[in-house]
């Protein structure tokens, strides 16, 4: 409580300040900072994404918190609604570390909905801002502070965005200042996946595996230091120059891939089994297998989307009465492998 | 000089006698009406001194009383001027005093001496023959409406001159104004037997209409949530067609309060229908559960017996929707004013619509445009105590084209409302001799004895209690509703399908959160 109560202020002329913050373009001239920043040498992931998420986006900022956590990497983010403030609870659960760069002063929490997450980061990781105590919430302060965010990490992920959403500043600033950006990918009909599946388009990195984006991050920050830390990118400060280099590697990387099939046939199919198993048992569920045989095939057909009980029974291979399907639905509830988000709808744990 | 003559007035939905008493005196020319009197029947005694006059008579320059008794009990309406006018006659000695003996009458004059209809003839009528009063002249066009009640003569006089005309005749009174003749359960049969919307004219949406049913059988309330064009409204007005129909009974408790609110159409005698009300979300308090100075019956009288539709649940006024508490546990309303407690029946069973959200499509993520916040804002406005007073909750979907196309008609209302009435039947055997009437009325202390559970049944429930956390509230509602749908297959004990189906239409309180 002690730490979480006193407000520092860093300046870059102290040594405390964040070396990754100094070499950005435009970094804040001095930070107030309550909590305790953690030790430089670590890997910093920002996790972000849209406020009113679905519970995809839920699901897998959860776990992609968790997983930071357990593995040691500080999560970062605005602490906002949504995105945000999931995957920096998730990391704390986990034990992880994570910081909340705020957009008012640090005094103040903002959303005051996110009160819980605020006293915890106070007590287990840091709040930090630009602007001084006192500092209501103003909108113009947030753009600004997603580039302290994206400053702050060595990677951004973007779990979901709409097509217009404030979280692709935050993309802008990184690309900006050289920082790797990875994005989850959504459906294409999904209104909240457009501006994640843009920017796949746009050549951002993919997060398929959680494990593939720990070693890419490590990898990088090792390649990064060896350049010296915080150097800026040859083309920095062209985001579209950076992400249409990066989709060119990636073509030219899949072209070599398929011109050495005959000499690295066996170790690449290896590799790719490897890697689609440890995705799917990354982010799966529960498996089926605590679940009764007559419910199975309706709890297969359960997904992370709230979905009506018409849809559940147009998934499932036999045909079954809507009275049927809603009772076995209770059924699962009772044995929490199930969730009644409305009176209609349910979905998965 | 003087005469008396009987009519009777309204207290809420009931009745109770009032005699008119008219003296004439030497003195200064004048007539006074005294009695507690409202506005409007002080101003009878213009609207009876012209009507008389216009009629051929004219009121001899004596000091005339009028009173109306009991004189404590205010009077309004204008039901007053055709007893004033007849007791003025008979104190003028123009009509003979024992033709008023065992005689009510009841009506607004017109000044040209036409006799006009009024509210409220029905209660007054039953009160009247239920204290053997014997012979009733009404207005007109509210004869057949009073001729409803059986073991009175009722009359309907045009006009003045012709009810003096009959009141001044011998035996050959009969020919000027014959009794009204009206079978009262021919007509209802007749009048019953309507067309109404139906149910095979909804497509799709099972779980709706099945939560419905079950809400009809057991006289539940019921909330419907989805997004707009769903079908919500369309489910709710078709509830009436599944309900029983009402019997010549409840037929004659809802024409009560039509007639009290002076609602029946002309030459309609009485309601066959069950009720079906539905209020604009914009409607106060009052007018919601009834009241004013003038106290009159609200809408949830109104709907009584039948459905109270309430579209757009969260758009209610607060205070009016925290007004149906009362009412919808004790089944009528009692109005407090300063001149004294009236109280309305209100029986009704309550359905409810609402959006989701704002925008109407929450929780589907990709259409809904609402943010966190504004829903639960949105779903706050309903207040708690009228959701706990809600026992079945059914969602909607959006229909799509292909469903309107390809399913076929579903199962008509007659067809559901046999299954219906069966299962009231059984409430009623089950229920006789008892306060209640329907499942969905039954008190926590009695659920042990109504909807007793087996054994294995009771593990059941009991695991349903806790994984799905449940408060004792919601258990109770689900162990009624889930007897109701035992009730619907004919089981005699509830079993664990039941209680699994009662549980899914349960309101989650996750939901309401």
């Amino acid at each position: 409580m002690e730490t979480g109560n006193k407000i520092s202020f860093v300046t870059p002329l102290e040594a405390e300040y964040p070396e990754k913050l100094r070499h950005i373009p435009d970094a804040p001239g001095g930070l107030y900072i309550r909590g305790k920043l953690p030790v430089e040498t670590g890997l910093t992931v920002a996790v972000i994404g849209a406020r009113d998420c679905s519970d995809y986006g839920r699901y897998v900022a959860e776990e992609l918190g968790s997983f930071l956590g357990r593995n040691g990497v500080t999560v970062i983010s605005g602490m906002a609604r949504g995105i945000d403030g999931i995957s920096q609870w998730a990391a704390m659960e986990a034990g992880g570390f994570s910081i909340g760069v705020l957009g008012c002063g640090v005094d103040i929490c903002y959303p005051a909905g996110n009160r819980a997450l605020f006293d915890r980061l106070l007590e287990e990781g840091a709040v930090l801002s630009e602007y001084p105590p006192g500092t209501p919430p103003r909108a113009m302060n947030f753009p600004a502070r997603n580039r302290i965010v994206s400053g702050l990490a060595d990677a951004v992920v973007v779990v979901e965005a709409r097509s217009k959403s404030g979280t692709l500043i935050t993309v802008d600033m990184a690309l900006e200042q050289g920082r790797e950006v990875f994005v989850v990918p959504g459906r294409v009909t999904d209104r909240l996946s457009d501006g994640c599946n843009r920017l796949i388009k746009q050549g951002a990195g993919i997060l398929l595996s959680m494990e593939e984006l720990l070693e890419e991050i490590e990898e990088l920050k090792v390649r990064t230091e060896e350049r010296g830390i915080g150097s800026m990118p040859e083309k920095a400060g062209s985001s579209q120059a950076h992400m249409e280099k990066r989709r060119r590697q990636s073509t030219e990387k899949g072209q070599s891939t398929e011109k050495g099939q005959s000499t690295e046939k066996g170790q690449s199919t290896e590799k790719g089994q490897n890697a689609k198993k440890s995705q799917s048992s990354e982010w799966s569920r529960e498996d089926a297998s605590g679940v009764a045989p007559e419910l199975r095939e309706i709890y297969q057909a359960l997904d992370f989307y709230p979905c009506s009980v018409e849809q559940i029974v147009a998934r499932l291979p036999g045909r079954i009465s809507q009275r049927q399907a809603a009772l076995q639905l209770i059924q699962l509830c009772m044995e929490n492998k199930a969730i009644q988000v409305s009176p209609g709808y349910f979905k998965s744990p | 000089m003087y005469s008396t003559v009987i009519t009777g007035a309204l207290q809420g939905a009931s009745a109770y006698p009032v005699s008119v008493e008219v003296d004439i005196s030497h003195g200064l020319p004048t007539l006074s009406l005294v009695g507690s009197l409202s506005q409007e029947v002080r101003e009878a005694k213009e609207r009876v001194g012209a009507a008389l006059r216009n009629a051929g008579f004219h009121l001899p320059p004596s000091r005339i009383t009028v009173n109306l008794s009991p004189a404590d009990r205010r009077k309004e309406g204008t039901a007053f001027d055709l007893p004033i006018a007849v007791g003025l006659l008979a104190a003028m000695n123009l009509v003979p005093g024992e033709k008023l003996t065992n005689t009510l009458f009841l009506g607004e004059l017109g000044l040209d001496g036409e006799i006009r209809g009024v509210s409220g003839v029905l209660p007054i009528v039953r009160e009247a023959a239920l204290r053997g009063i014997q012979q009733c002249i009404l207005p007109a066009p509210n004869a057949a409406e009073g001729a409803l009640i059986s073991g009175i003569t009722v009359r309907g006089a045009a006009s003045l001159q012709e009810l003096l005309s009959f009141l001044q005749s011998g035996e050959e009174g009969e020919g000027i104004l014959p009794a009204t003749q009206l079978d009262a359960s021919r007509l209802f049969q007749e009048k019953a037997a309507g067309r109404a919307p139906d149910f095979s004219e909804v497509n799709g949406q099972e779980t709706a209409k099945r939560g419905a049913e079950i809400a009809a059988a057991g006289f539940h309330n019921l909330l419907m949530v989805g997004p707009p064009g769903a079908g919500k409204s369309m489910i709710a007005k078709r509830i009436p067609g599944i309900l029983p129909p009402l019997t010549l009974e409840e037929s004659l408790e809802v024409t009560s309060v039509y007639s009290v609110a002076g609602l029946l159409k002309e030459g309609e005698a009485m309601v066959t229908r069950r009720p079906f009300i539905s209020p604009h979300h914009s409607i106060t308090q009052a007018a919601l559960v009834g009241g004013c100075a003038i106290p009159r019956p609200g809408m949830i009288s109104l709907a009584h017996r039948g459905v109270l539709f309430l579209d757009e649940l969260p758009e209610f006024q607060r205070a009016a929707l925290d007004s149906l508490r009362q009412p919808l546990e004790e089944h009528e309303i009692r109005i407090a004013r300063i001149s004294g407690t009236i109280a309305y029946p209100s029986d009704f069973m309550l359905v409810c619509a609402m959006n989701p959200c704002p925008c109407g499509f929450y929780p589907d993520a990709g259409k809904c445009s609402c943010t966190e916040p504004q829903v639960r804002r949105y779903m706050g406005r309903v207040s708690g105590p009228i959701l706990d007073r809600i026992d079945l909750c059914v969602e909607l979907q959006a229909v799509d084209i292909a469903s309107l196309k390809n399913s076929g008609r579903g199962e008509d209302s007659e067809t559901i409302r046999r299954r219906v009435i069966a299962a009231r039947e059984i409430q009623r055997e089950r229920f006789l001799g008892t306060g209640y009437r329907f499942n969905a009325d039954i008190e926590a202390a009695d659920m042990e004895r109504y909807c007793a559970l087996g054994k294995a049944e009771q593990e059941y429930a009991e695991q349903l209690y806790r994984s799905l956390m449940l408060s004792a509230r919601a258990y109770h509602r689900i162990l009624k509703v889930a007897r109701t749908i035992a009730d619907l297959e004919g089981a005699a004990q509830i079993g664990v399908e039941q209680l699994l189906e009662a549980s899914f239409y349960r309101p989650a309180q996750e939901y309401w959160r």
